[in-house]
């Protein structure tokens, strides 16, 4: 396993130089340029001149390109260009808010799905299983922005149940009061999907030969489904959760706009609308790399849960 | 003599002392919102008015505004009296109050730091310092004898140095600040008066180096406290701040009245805290608001018809619960130029020029184009037609000025046939050569913009006038109005400064490339502005505003559109508020009064 790990984490380099260059090519040619929108109102050409040189957009592509190396190499990307904070400290500000609410979303809304999916396994074909079903269809077809605003709307301002939005100062405060409705809401917006998806993993192990042996062997359905099933269906699972992890570092931004959660999601946006490269060039860099992270813990889950996986 | 003079200056210290100890109770909070996040609080780096309302509660420029009288009227702040203006509009001298003192900050290590009129000279300086790239460098750029060499010279050596003399900014004794320009400006004032004209000291922004954003060091009435970017601010009555007696004489208006009987003799500030959270959805701040989580709410105009009337007054069920509503004209204009210049690229433009054709095409676009629609439909009814290039409020407004172009669809269909825009098989008009006629009209991709669309698509169409719609992002965009590459596109120019001159440079030939995006040329025009340029507000230069803007008619320019109504919605609690034109936050002369809360 420590072989398979070190080969992958040497086919790190060629892949992040593959983001490198697409970021660099996005922003560079699609990105338009960020002196116009600094210059203000007024502006004369020495001015926009001025600001192209301070940002270093007047250099050549290669000598703006091998900065941009550099400051991967050395996890530095400056300061915003917009408000002259280091992004580092954005990144580092604004990713505990973020994972404030998602930590708790992710684990909560994956428990749920799962043993929700696992009982409409177990009840295939009844009632409760189509009544579910059709329930997570209508509820996936619904988007995120009418349960965010329906739910800010009746839970928090009629019944009152909730703040409106808002964050406080410490974690207690903002875990218990201020996530506990944008959790709600995640929670109930991932939990359609997931359960379909988790229902037809189950479904696939449930009819395979190991259960019918289980069974037979006399064991309880629970043991049925919550030890061997479960077991077997976790590797999917699994690929699904670590899939969602990178999602962490950009943050829920529609949940943290309307709930005024500073964290990090609703930082990209800002910085889309202002043209603010430096975080989001920082953003994409970092997301590309836990993805290739969260990737090869992935791979190594699945030969902690089923040591039949081969690593190759 | 002496000792008169001890007792004089004893019984000042007692009457300021409890003003400055005394004002604000630190119990009152005002809760209010920012719709967008601010980007912070170093007076030269910013151009927010997110910003700008913080940066005016902390810092003070030497002159300010009247919190009541409209159009807005200058008053001295921290200066004695308004500048003495000699030499024909090129000196200005201003005598700066003694015992003003900086808020207690780390970098002055204990010693109260008296503001002087070198703090003044130093923060003017800092606007042309390339290193800042100040978006309002244009406040000084060009206009004070030795600063733009000063500014040269630091482009060359990449360091600006403070300690050089600039022969237009004199300081002959630490209270007295000198300005001399470049020529005759009756307007300058303004700029000294703008908010973010307000003095730093030099050791905070030099100790606080490349971080100033958030380390604001004012004389103001409030302090930054607590500071999360992007998400709250929170404000606090500045201790040491010289304190100031609420005394504002009202108008005819009978609120300004009430506001008057109600506020006269309050110490200011009064509140003392202020409490901002940025909140980016409509709905989060309508909502709070309604749960009396917030005090004010500046612009919701998504949800305007829920608690507004169509006659523009609050529905009767928000007036029973006591909440109040403050409606006024924001001064501003916004405008659709047409480009003039003969070619746009190497593509000829069917909109340039002096032509009677020409003229006619752009003039027949005008008449078409539905503006009742603009403000019912995309407005949701929150503007008034725009008659005049200089908005309500403002310095040379004249509101019995009305536009000689109308809304007549059918007139402007009988204009383009006689002037040979026939139409062809497809039913869309030509040139009068026969070639195709296509107006290209940009706009960013956004579901507003995408409304003005589809409002000039139609009454493009109205008049059988081929549209296509180009999409690019605002920066972009800015960028190819600079170099007058835009054929037509939508615009808004909201007041630097609360003078007719802010407007009307908007149309100035040398401002091709900067302001003026129509990249309008017209001798007569440049020759009356210059003129206007060199007069104080006066009768006479509203005659010259008044021909300049009937000119920019008779080419057809622009299609002048709306100005935009500002819904301030208040709590019962909230008291004094009045939307101020050119000052980005009130704060400082309003009041939370306890006994009104319901």
């Amino acid at each position: 396993m420590p072989a398979y790990a070190v080969r992958r984490l040497w086919q790190f380099f060629p892949t992040l130089l593959g983001v490198v260059l697409l970021v660099f090519a996005l922003f560079n040619w699609v990105g338009g340029d960020p002196a116009y929108l600094l210059a203000g109102k007024i502006s004369n050409p020495e001015q926009i001149e001025n600001i192209r040189r301070q940002l270093g957009v007047d250099q050549p592509y290669a000598v703006q390109l091998w900065i941009f190396v550099k400051q991967i190499a050395g996890a530095d990307f400056g300061a915003s260009w917009a408000t002259n904070e280091k992004v580092s400290e954005i990144i580092a500000t604004r990713l505990g808010p973020s994972l404030t609410v998602l930590v708790p979303l992710l684990v909560i809304s994956t428990i749920l799905a799962m043993a929700a999916a696992m009982l409409v396994t177990y009840l295939r074909g009844s009632l409760t299983d189509r009544a579910i079903m059709i329930g997570c269809t209508v509820g996936q077809s619904v988007s995120i922005l009418v349960y965010i605003i329906v739910a800010q709307y009746v839970l928090a301002y009629q019944f009152g149940w909730f703040p409106v939005q808002g964050w406080g100062n410490n974690l207690a405060e903002n875990l218990l009061r201020y996530s506990a409705l944008p959790v709600i809401v995640g929670v109930i917006v991932s939990l359609a999907p997931d359960i379909r998806l988790y229902r037809s993993f189950f479904l696939e192990e449930i009819n395979q030969d190991y259960v019918r042996t289980a069974r037979s062997k006399g064991l309880s359905e629970t043991r049925v489904m919550w030890v061997h099933v479960l077991r077997n269906a976790a590797i999917p699972i699994v690929t699904n959760v670590m899939i969602q992890l990178p999602g962490m570092l950009v943050g829920a931004f529609l949940i943290e706009r309307f709930f005024s959660i500073p964290g990090i999601g609703r930082e990209v946006i800002l910085a889309v609308e202002r043209s603010d490269f430096p975080v989001l060039k920082a953003v994409t860099i970092y997301v590309a790399i836990v993805t290739m992270i969260v990737n090869l813990a992935a791979d190594l889950l699945y030969k902690a849960i089923d040591p039949r996986v081969e690593l190759e | 003599m002496l000792r008169a003079r001890r007792f004089a200056a004893l019984a000042l210290l007692a009457l300021v002392l409890p003003l400055a100890s005394e004002g604000a109770d630190l119990d009152k909070t005002l809760r209010v919102t920012f719709p967008t996040a601010e980007t912070g609080f170093d007076p030269v780096k910013v151009s927010d008015v997110y910003s700008g309302q913080v940066i005016d509660a902390i810092f003070d420029p030497l002159l300010t505004y009247d919190y009541l009288a409209r159009p807005a009227r200058l008053v001295p702040n921290v200066a004695e009296t308004l500048p003495l203006v000699a030499d024909d509009g090129r000196t200005y001298t201003l005598k700066i109050r003694q015992g003003i003192y900086f808020a207690a900050d780390p970098v002055f290590k204990g010693v109260k730091r008296e503001l002087t009129a070198g703090d003044y000279a130093y923060s003017i300086k800092r606007f042309l310092d390339p290193r800042n790239r100040s978006p309002y460098a244009f406040l000084f750029e060009g206009k004070i004898v030795g600063l733009d060499e000063l500014a040269a010279q630091a482009k060359k050596t990449r360091r600006f140095d403070y300690d050089a003399k600039a022969a237009g900014l004199e300081v002959p004794d630490r209270y007295t600040l000198r300005i001399r320009l470049r020529r005759p400006d009756f307007n300058f004032s303004h700029m000294l008066a703008f908010p973010l004209v307000g003095a730093v000291a030099r050791e905070a922004i030099e100790a606080y180096g490349d971080d100033t954003n958030s380390h604001p060091v004012g004389t103001g009435p409030y302090l930054l406290k607590r500071y999360a970017r992007s998400s709250k601010i929170v404000l606090e009555a500045n201790p040491d701040y010289r304190g100031k007696i609420w005394d504002f004489a009202p108008g005819d208006d009978p609120l300004d009245v009430e506001i008057a009987a109600r506020m006269k003799g309050r110490k200011l500030p009064a509140i003392g805290t202020v409490e901002i959270s940025v909140m980016d959805e409509t709905q989060s701040r309508w909502l709070a608001f309604q749960r009396a989580e917030t005090d004010i709410e500046y612009q919701l105009v998504e949800v305007a018809p829920t608690f507004m009337t169509e006659d523009g007054r609050l529905r009767p069920e928000f007036e029973r619960r006591g909440i109040r509503l403050d409606r006024s004209v924001d001064p501003e204009i916004t405008y659709t130029f047409f480009n003039m210049q003969e070619k746009i690229g190497d593509q000829p433009n069917p909109l340039a020029g002096f032509s009677k054709e020409r003229i006619a095409l752009r003039r027949a676009i005008a008449m078409a184009y539905k503006i009742d629609d603009q403000i019912r439909i995309i407005r949701k009814g929150q503007a008034m037609r725009a008659q005049f290039p200089i908005p309500p409020g403002v310095a040379g407004h004249d509101p019995r000025y009305r536009s000689s172009i109308p809304y007549d669809p059918q007139l402007a269909n009988a204009l383009l046939d006689k002037f040979q825009y026939k139409r062809g098989p497809d039913g869309y008009r030509m040139l009068p050569g026969g070639k195709p006629l296509v107006i290209r009209y940009w706009s960013m991709p956004t579901e507003r913009d995408r409304q003005f669309d589809e409002l000039f698509k139609r009454s493009l169409d109205s008049i059988g006038v081929r549209l296509e719609i180009h999409k690019d992002r605002f920066a972009e965009l800015n960028k190819l109005g600079h170099e007058c590459r835009l054929m037509m596109r939508a615009a808004a120019w909201i007041a630097d400064y609360p003078d007719g001159d802010n407007f009307m440079q908007l149309l100035y030939g040398p401002n091709t490339g900067q302001t003026n995006s129509a990249c309008y040329r017209s001798p007569e025009f440049d020759r009356l502005y210059e003129n206007s340029r060199s007069m104080p507000d006066s009768a006479e230069r509203n005659r010259l505003y008044r021909q300049m803007a009937r000119l920019m008619e008779v080419h057809t320019v622009w299609i002048l559109a709306d100005s935009r109504y500002r819904n301030v919605l208040l709590q019962p609690h909230v008291v004094g508020y009045r939307k101020h034109p050119v000052l980005f936050s009130e704060w400082l002369y309003i009041d939370l009064d306890p006994g009104s809360r319901k």
